[in-house]
């Protein structure tokens, strides 16, 4: 522990700007090597942590749902909670659960389309963990404390980008915002090479890839694209062309931004390509049998052969020692029509997923695999409301999300009324989906996680923070720097369920 | 609650704030044009590259004729030359190919509709008639980042035709009232569609079913008021140092509730539920949604309706935003929409943005404020409110849309967007559509011979996503990832712009990727699609293609070299492109990359010198930024 971290960053960062070196030939990146001028992180092993973002706002109370009989009755069933939503039984994996962790009771089940993440799941030594009703939290919440508006708030709960962004970012109220995978990065950048992107995208810009310090490279699905100028046969085009872009020598701060861009692109892309593209690097072919180039099964393929890269040094992209990677898919904003929309979502979420996982966990090293370096986890704007609105849902606040990766205490379910103060009829189930959670607006819903406005939204149990922190600690911060990444931890306290000394949420070893 | 990481990087901003900017030598400065705020505004402009200017942020580019014409009449009558020119409809050119060509239409046919508009000039019907409805089509376009649609949805992507005729209500809108523009637009199938109000059935609580809040939400987040309370200058108001919310989820709620009972126009009440887009022909997307008393929450089903909805309360507000029971589908729309329109962020809220996509991404407060009263009250007798043609001139004649480069030279202006750079590079270097055929395929014929004015083509004009297509423009119209627009107006790319304090959106389109595609595809469309390179008669579609030829003349005099330097060509590249502003060191370089081409290089050579110019301006930092 550190008591000087927050002096410490202020001091690079204005070391940084007394010099030159600020906006120039790599951009953000290059920032990082007056960073690690001063002592910091050293590690000794390579970790990769892969958020998987699902915009749209994923139903998670349809992607893991009860399955004892008369549970599955109670919520599909006429009369239930979502009777215009419901499933066949028939089709779903059950889910072993074999320590009751779902602490109802009550047996849950996987989506029919989900039989990769389900096998995982209910496999020994289980790679999967489903971390139940977690969302955006300030600090706990109860129904009671919600309806009376007298306790602080995510802003704009249910609204897609604010809540999007306040995942990435938690909170998103910095200006400017950073998200928390670049803030994780600003802090174990020095531990890396310079110049080779230790935050990179697979899809688009985006909330958690930017840091104070640290801009995430985005490149495509599949590849990085290198500027190629056409030939001159007088050998001046080049040299003109990048004498425009020269880097920090326009007097207009926007056009310094697009020539600290381009520059950016250009040396980064040339790291990539060399890296794609370097012999003994796999395919991972056989594990993304969908994968096309630029799909997000094509995502997550380029994710995991970069990940090999890292951990086997290949050259150009040697000594990296933690990567944090963002990839993505859309349309679970499912309105309308859901029954025909949703299993195709899953079922593209199951199986690119699982062959993340099953193609790293194919390479051995040692002591185990290299599934054991990285973990997965996903993250989307918000969950669904209990409710539908004639054949779909509505935008929600709690879900579950999945983990995956060999440091993974899989085969169970997380989470509870993690950290609540007071009476025990404020705690929540983990699994929160039996009760039916709606009732006219202001009125007290059985279920103690409905905040009550009659749309059966849950109030989340675990905050976005609590399950930041689980991830952070694992990729190596100390706990001081966890509490800087998620300012707003603090708010929550120790319990059965959560145990910030130790391994905050506890699903990673 | 103490928040940490608020605290440091308010230190880090406060820190960069306290550096001077980057200190610039004269080269990397343009010259200092006349005009600077001493002489009479609307007399101008007076010299061409004012003109320029201003075209660039009133048209899709400038050209040398309408540098000229703006030059002829100035701004005033210019102006309202604009407001009277005939608008160009989207639904016209899908239906002439849809009904006379006899083609099948789909979201290539959308896609060349907008260019034909975008780019102006004749059409293809009718050779006669010529597009000139520049500023209309541009008000259209950044209402079209505001009130978004996009066939990225899996539904619209089968109607291209609901998409033209979205994209209609926009174009005829775009200098009408924002409160007919907010009803057209709620009632469009195509917004119906994309945020779900159509087909939206009052609450059935005995199937747990209840309004859907998709429309609810973002008319108000989106498309009018935002979410915290602003002042007119568009700063947000603060209570003990936190924004103000405009509203509370209940109000969301009960906005949902009042938007129900619509659905398609050929539907039948009994079948409220079932009813769909009209999949032989689509026509049921041209038309606005229709009311279904039945299905709409009118307060009066117990149980089921909310008998008093409370809307939007702001002073002012009529019945203190308060819905009683009893109205119609109408009725009820008609106080909802009254009570969107008549909240006093609404000024503020679209003024800023349209100065965001006209002019500058850092409008001060008080050119903000300016705006905002006019959207507040035009100034005529009759004392309209939300009148955007009044509000559009006041945002092109603004002394900080005339002046900003000169008073802020470090900061004011916007970066371009890719889809604004092609159609600039387009009109000014003369593009047509070149090559392609009539071809058949399953019995229907289809035409892209001599057909100048079809902006078709797989390259350049439909081509969006850089992975499938390779264009490099990453953005079409209504094509946006989601209802948030290809970027939001108050994205800030991290470091030296964010920390300064300002915004820069169209930063957010400009990944990694993009900025090296865009770069290689203005490369492709440089050298190598030009109409004076023959064609390939097997080739179908064809593509659109710019004219060298037509500055050739300017490229050199004699037989190039260095002893022959194209600066006239430079000289109208930096007025057309970059309305005057290129620096000194900018153009010296360009000097020094052009000089060498010489008549030893080949026949083409003043064509060598053209198409590296293109190349170097349309790629450099200094255009990138309309300034």
């Amino acid at each position: 522990m550190r008591p000087d971290r927050r002096k410490f960053i202020r001091q690079t960062l204005s070391a940084a700007l007394g010099g030159a070196s600020l906006y120039s030939a790599l951009g953000q990146v290059q920032l990082l090597q007056a960073a690690s001028l001063q002592p910091s992180y050293v590690f000794n092993d390579y970790k990769a942590l892969v958020c998987v973002f699902l915009y749209g706002g994923n139903d998670g109370f349809n992607t893991i749902v009860p399955y004892t009989q008369a549970a599955f009755n109670a919520f599909y069933g006429a009369g239930g909670v979502r009777p215009q939503l419901a499933l066949d039984r028939a089709q779903l994996h059950p889910l072993s659960d074999l320590s009751g962790s779902s602490g109802d009771g009550i047996q849950y089940a996987m989506h029919a389309q989900m039989p990769q993440l389900a096998a995982l799941f209910n496999q020994a030594s289980s790679p999967l963990a489903v971390m139940a009703n977690v969302g955006t939290l300030v600090g706990p919440v109860t129904q009671a404390q919600y309806l009376a508006g007298n306790t602080a708030l995510p802003p704009q709960l249910y609204s897609h980008a604010d809540q999007a962004a306040y995942w990435q970012s938690s909170p998103p109220s910095n200006q400017p915002a950073t998200g928390w995978g670049g803030r994780i990065c600003d802090l174990v950048a020095s531990a890396n090479p310079p110049n080779i992107p230790i935050l990179t995208s697979l899809s688009g810009e985006d909330a958690f890839i930017r840091g104070s310090q640290v801009n995430g490279y985005v490149m495509n699905a599949s590849q990085a694209l290198t500027v190629d100028l056409p030939w001159d046969q007088h050998g001046q085009l080049e040299n003109a062309f990048y004498a425009l872009q020269a880097q920090g020598a326009q007097a207009h701060i926007l056009e310094r931004a697009y020539a600290g861009a381009i520059n950016h692109s250009v040396a980064t892309a040339a790291i990539m390509q060399g890296v794609l593209n370097a012999a003994g690097v796999p395919t991972f072919a056989s594990f993304f049998p969908q994968a096309n180039g630029y799909n997000f099964d094509a995502q997550l393929q380029t994710a995991a052969r970069l990940i090999w890269a890292a951990y086997h040094n290949v050259s150009g992209y040697s000594g990296l020692k933690r990567q944090v990677f963002y990839v993505n898919t859309g349309g679970y904003d499912t309105h309308s029509d859901q029954l025909a929309q949703h299993p195709d979502l899953l079922g593209e979420l199951s199986r690119a997923l699982s062959g993340f996982y099953l193609a790293l966990n194919s390479v051995p090293i040692t002591g185990g695999t290299l599934a054991r370096v990285a973990t997965a986890f996903t993250a989307s704007d918000f969950g669904r409301s209990m409710t539908t609105n004639s054949g779909g849902t509505d935008h929600g606040w709690g879900s579950h999300q999945l983990v995956l990766g060999g440091a993974v205490q899989g085969g169970r379910f997380y989470g509870n009324g993690c950290g609540f103060s007071g009476a025990a009829a404020n705690y929540g189930l983990v699994m929160p989906s039996l009760l039916d959670p709606t009732s006219s607006f202001g009125v007290p819903s059985p279920n103690l996680n409905d905040p009550g406005d009659g749309n059966g939204r849950l109030i989340p149990t675990t905050s976005v923070d609590q399950y930041g922190a689980t991830l952070a600690r694992w990729f190596g911060l100390d706990h001081s720097d966890i509490a800087l990444i998620f300012p707003n931890l603090s708010n929550f306290s120790p319990s059965a369920h959560y145990n910030p000394a130790g391994g905050y949420m506890g699903f990673l070893a | 609650m103490y928040n940490h990481w608020a605290l440091r990087v308010g230190a880090c901003a406060l820190l960069l704030a306290a550096l001077p900017l980057v200190a610039a030598t004269p080269d990397r400065l343009p010259g200092r044009m006349f005009g600077d705020g001493m002489e009479d505004l609307v007399a101008g402009p007076f010299n061409d590259e004012d003109a320029a200017r201003f075209l660039a942020q009133s048209t899709f580019g400038p050209t040398d004729a309408d540098i000229a014409r703006l030059r002829q009449l100035r701004y005033a009558a210019w102006l309202d030359e604009q407001f009277n020119a005939a608008a160009t409809s989207q639904m016209a050119y899908y239906n002439w190919v849809d009904d006379v060509l006899d083609e099948n239409t789909g979201t290539t046919t959308l896609r060349e509709g907008w260019f034909l508009a975008a780019l102006g000039g004749p059409d293809p019907q009718n050779n006669l008639i010529i597009h000139r409805d520049q500023l209309r089509q541009r008000v259209a376009f950044a209402l079209s980042e505001i009130f978004v649609v996009s066939d990225q949805n899996a539904l619209l992507s089968q109607f291209p035709n609901g998409l033209s005729w979205y994209y209609d209500v926009l174009v005829n809108n775009a200098f009408g009232n924002f409160r007919t523009l907010l009803e057209q637009v709620t009632l469009s199938p195509a917004m119906g569609v994309y945020l779900n109000m159509l087909g939206n059935p009052r609450a059935n609580l005995a199937q747990n079913v209840h309004p859907d809040e998709n429309y609810a939400r973002e008319v108000n987040q989106l498309f009018s008021i935002g979410l915290v309370m602003l002042n007119a200058d568009g700063s947000p108001q603060l209570n003990g140092g936190q924004p103000v919310p405009t509203y509370q989820q209940a109000v969301v709620k009960h906005f949902a509730h009042v938007f129900t009972g619509w659905n398609w126009s050929d539907c039948d009440s009994g079948n409220f539920l079932d009813c769909g887009p009209d999949w032989t022909t689509g026509a049921n997307f041209e038309t606005p949604m229709a009311a279904f008393p039945d299905w709409h929450d009118n307060g009066t089903q117990a149980g089921n309706d909310i008998p008093v909805k409370q809307l939007l309360s702001y002073p002012g507000a009529v019945n203190g935003g308060v819905l009683a029971a009893g109205g119609t589908p109408q009725s009820d729309l008609a106080f909802a929409l009254d009570n969107i329109f008549r909240h006093p962020n609404v000024g503020p809220y679209i003024g800023k943005q349209l100065i965001q996509r006209l002019v500058t991404s850092n409008p001060s407060p008080a050119y903000v404020a300016r705006i905002t009263a006019v959207f507040n009250d035009d100034g005529s007798p009759a004392h309209v409110r939300g009148n955007l043609k009044e509000v559009v001139r006041a945002i092109l004649l603004d002394p900080e849309a005339r002046y900003g480069h000169l008073r802020q030279p470090e900061t004011f202006g916007k970066l371009r967007e890719p889809l604004l750079r092609l159609t600039h590079f387009w009109r000014a270097m003369g593009a047509r559509h070149h090559c392609g055929r009539n071809y058949s395929v399953g019995g229907v014929t289809y035409h892209y011979q001599n057909q100048p004015y079809r902006y078709a083509g797989y390259v350049t004009a439909w081509g969006t996503s850089d992975s499938i297509y390779g264009s490099g423009v990453a953005q079409a119209p209504l094509n946006a990832f989601s209802v948030f627009n290809f970027f939001q107006p108050d994205y800030a790319p991290p470091g030296e712009v964010a920390a300064a304090g300002l915004v820069a959106p169209e930063f957010q389109l400009h990944t990694d990727t993009l900025v090296a595609n865009s770069t290689n595809s203005t490369a492709g469309k440089s050298f190598g699609l030009d109409i004076a390179i023959a064609c390939d008669p097997d080739e179908d579609i064809g593509d659109v293609k710019i004219d060298r030829a037509q500055d050739a003349a300017l490229a050199g005099n004699a037989n190039g070299g260095p002893g022959d330097p194209p600066t006239r060509l430079i000289d109208a590249y930096n007025l057309r492109f970059l309305s005057g502003q290129m620096t000194p060191f900018m153009r010296q370089t360009l000097l020094t990359a052009l000089n060498p081409v010489s008549s030893a290089d080949g026949p083409d050579w003043r064509f060598q010198r053209i198409h590296r110019a293109l190349l170097l301006i349309q790629t450099s930092a200094e255009y990138m930024v309309q300034k």
